[in-house]
């Protein structure tokens, strides 16, 4: 066996081109999901092996250009100029060629040989667009290979095409933009001032292009490297040329014009897209909001209609399941028993109850976003963002929320402003999640019989209300400054693709499983033996002692000690908290119902909820919260903010329901 | 004029009237003069295809953010970050059943 020839290939190409498509078809299942070292931006990769050639595909973060404006843009730079990628793919929307090639014309600079990918040629067509592949191809001095990665087509062609470029079989001069004529000059004199101290491997003419951008990274790197007389002099340069950004932006675009005047002919008018219809009805208010209320409504039909019922059943097969094991363990000591059945298939029960609902409410809300209508989602709540200081792109990430707070905080990841990402992820743990709205119903059908649902949705009003109040606090007074910039696309509308809606769906179940699921786990075992140690019941034990300690707490709200344990429970997963009631009132969980009403008057049922819903966050959700905002100290900020609004929102509660004689 | 198509010789028309993006109205088209933000903010708009010298169409201008197509892009932009997008709008009249079809 000859040894296999292996090549490091990055994937290019703005939002919407269909990457995620390309970069799925190619690599399957061999996909690794990672984050970059020491970022919060997901790196994907992937292997495609050909004949001997084993190829290493990596998916670089979506960017509109290469400047330092987003992370993601930074790295995908970075990467292309450190690595020195053997070929880069650079994906196109063909029915957008010009945006589409304005990335290329930043990747042209980096040095890596580039070859275009036409995706969505048909799209093109339809829209009466005809490119003549081969005078692009000529104008460009580059290889380029049409595709229609939604049907699969054209991809092997482009490996092929990738292999040949890679071995210098392929024709290669690539036209690279110049800057405007009127500023060749000063480009010319930056080149020679800076050339022999830009360090390898970052190629001259990028450097120089980045700098007549006014790049901060790229200048902050040069002042370091140049000696201070040739700085200076590079920084009055800039100033006397203060439309530089212009010039280089101006250069691209007539760069762009002659490409698209070369190949691309519109040979008839566009029909009238579907997209147009659609958006004229779901971008305009009047009709755009209850629409998107309606959609949101129908997920949430979908999710408890044939989920709960799912749960209901996986709740049956895990306790029979301990049933089962239980005589198997009866020689074994009593707190392994425990730790056994309580800890360890109770935590992982609990984690596996969850995902009939989670599984029905991700697909639903990655088949709207697959179709394109998320965006349009963002864009009809963009005004209501603004009042509590985020924007249309923060709604994605909080609705997902509702499922479970682990993936909305991840979520956030999409929205580039640093501020706004904080904001996103301090706001999101007062969306009810799936865990919270179950404890929810069960309470207060219990205790309020009747009334239970109309307290339920009260309580859910609540918090989207004190999400509201505490985003406009915390922009208020401290986030002040930065503003946050709304830019966003939005896509044209398509058909799902099941692959993508699948590969979402999997990746948000596994971080809930990965996250939720080990943490729920050791701390289900970590409760169970402080609730059973020394005393081998939970009155008599650390937690019930802790309890009785910070019991007295509880009193202005109406909450005894029992309900205190159940909620510092609650910090384990939500739905813990109905576990440890029917322990502590020695009832079961079977045994709740019936006993919850003769236990806790209306009054501090009501108060218990709403510390529930409102309180410090499952333990799951506080770690991807510190991961994605990486500083104790807003965590801290957060913990403080949510003790206090919950607290305060049960004490004004309960004596509220007193007062009323609820 | 086909969309998006750059027009050479921005200052020839430097004499127009210029106007915040935001102040036209849907369905109207106008082409980009000069963008009076920082560094950011112009490039991801030159990057998704909004840069001096383009043409612009308003989808949706109903008191939120704007909707505009440039390029065969669709593109929403914040209130804040419109007003900074100078343009002059593009007389229709003579073109008006072509404009009515499109509708």
């Amino acid at each position: 066996m000859t040894e296999k020839n292996k090549l490091l290939v990055a994937l290019a190409g703005q939002p919407n081109v269909g990457k995620s498509t390309v970069f799925n078809i190619l690599t399957g299942l061999s996909q690794h999901v990672g984050n970059w070292p020491g970022k919060t931006v997901e790196k994907k990769e992937g292997l495609f092996v050909s004949g001997n050639t084993e190829i290493r595909i990596v998916d670089l973060p979506g960017a509109y250009s290469l400047t330092a404006f987003s992370e993601e843009e930074r790295l995908a730079r970075d990467f292309v100029i450190k690595e020195r990628p053997d070929v880069v793919i650079l994906l196109t929307n063909s029915a957008a060629l010009e945006r589409s090639l304005y990335l290329l014309s930043e990747v042209l600079l980096l040095g890596s040989p580039v070859i275009l990918g036409l995706n969505m040629i048909d799209v093109a067509e339809e829209q009466g667009l005809q490119i003549d592949v081969e005078a692009l191809k000529n104008f460009l001095g580059i290889p380029a290979v049409p595709l229609i990665a939604a049907k699969n087509r054209g991809i092997k062609e482009l490996i092929l095409q990738v292999i040949s470029l890679a071995k210098g079989k392929s024709e290669y001069n690539p036209l690279i933009p110049e800057v405007s004529p009127d500023h060749k000059e000063v480009f010319i004199d930056l080149v020679e001032t800076t050339k022999e101290h830009i360090p390898q491997p970052y190629p001259v003419n990028w450097v120089v292009t980045k700098l007549m951008e006014g790049d901060p990274e790229v200048m902050d790197m040069l002042k370091k490297f140049l000696p201070v007389e040739k700085w200076v002099k590079v920084e009055s340069l800039l100033q006397k040329h203060e439309d530089s950004q212009l010039a280089i932006i101006g250069g691209r675009y007539d760069w762009i014009e002659d490409a698209i005047r070369s190949s691309v002919s519109r040979y008839r008018r566009g029909q009238i897209l579907l997209t147009d219809r659609l958006d004229h009805v779901l971008t305009r208010p009047v009709f755009g909001i209850p629409i998107l209320l309606g959609i949101l409504g129908i997920v949430f039909l979908l999710t408890y209609g044939l989920g709960s019922p799912l749960q209901g059943l996986l709740e049956w097969l895990i306790n029979s399941f301990a049933r089962l094991i239980d005589p198997f363990l009866r020689r074994a000591p009593e707190w392994i028993k425990g730790i056994m059945i309580d800890g360890i298939i109770g935590g992982a029960g609990t984690v596996l109850t969850f995902l009939p609902v989670l599984l029905i409410f991700f697909a639903a809300m990655a088949f709207l976003e697959d179709v394109g209508y998320m965006a349009r989602a963002a864009f009809v709540m963009d005004r209501f963002m603004h009042t509590i200081g985020l924007h249309g792109k923060s709604f994605l990430p909080i609705f997902l929320g509702f499922g479970c707070n682990v993936p909305a905080v991840l979520g956030a990841r999409i929205i580039e402003s640093e501020r706004a990402k904080i904001l996103t992820i301090l706001v999101a743990p007062f969306v009810p999640c799936t865990a919270r709205l179950a404890v929810l119903a069960l309470i207060a059908a219990a205790v309020f019989g009747g009334s239970g649902a109309f307290v339920s949705w009260s309580l859910v009003a609540l918090n989207i209300l004190a999400l509201g109040i505490t985003g406009m606090f915390i922009n208020r007074f401290f986030l002040k400054g930065q503003k946050m910039p709304f830019i966003m696309e939005l896509p044209v509308y398509h058909k799902p693709n099941p692959k993508t809606i699948g590969i979402v769906v999997w990746n948000r179940l596994k971080a809930f499983i990965k996250r939720a699921g080990t943490v729920i786990l050791g701390f289900s075992v970590f409760i169970w033996i402080i609730s059973n140690i020394p005393g081998g019941t939970i009155e008599e034990s650390l937690l019930g002692w802790i309890g009785r300690l910070i019991g007295p707490l509880g009193t202005p709200l109406g909450l005894d000690w029992k309900m205190i344990v159940a909620l510092l429970g609650s910090f384990v997963a939500k739905e813990n908290s109905i576990a440890m009631l029917g322990v502590l009132y020695g009832v079961g969980e079977e045994g709740l119902r019936n006993v919850l009403p003769t236990v806790m008057s209306h009054a501090s049922a009501l108060s218990f909820l709403v510390v529930i819903m409102l309180f410090i966050p499952c333990a799951a959700t506080v770690a991807v919260m510190k991961q994605e905002i990486g500083s104790w100290k807003w965590l801290l900020f957060s913990f403080v903010l949510m003790f206090l609004i919950s607290f305060g929102g049960a004490f004004i509660a309960y004596r509220l329901a007193l007062f009323l004689g609820i | 004029m086909p969309e998006g198509r750059k027009v050479k010789g921005v200052k020839e028309y430097m004499t127009v009237d210029l106007l915040p993006l935001n102040s036209l109205r849907e369905g109207e088209k106008g082409i980009i003069h000069f963008i009076s933000g920082g560094y950011g903010l112009i490039s991801r708009l030159a990057s998704m295809g909004m840069a001096p010298g383009m043409q612009v169409t308003i989808l949706r201008n109903s008191g939120g953010p704007l909707l505009v197509l440039t390029n065969g892009t669709r593109i929403a932009i914040g209130k804040g970050q419109s007003s900074k997008i100078m343009v002059s709008r593009i007389k229709i009249k003579k073109d008006k059943k072509v404009n009515d079809r499109e509708k």
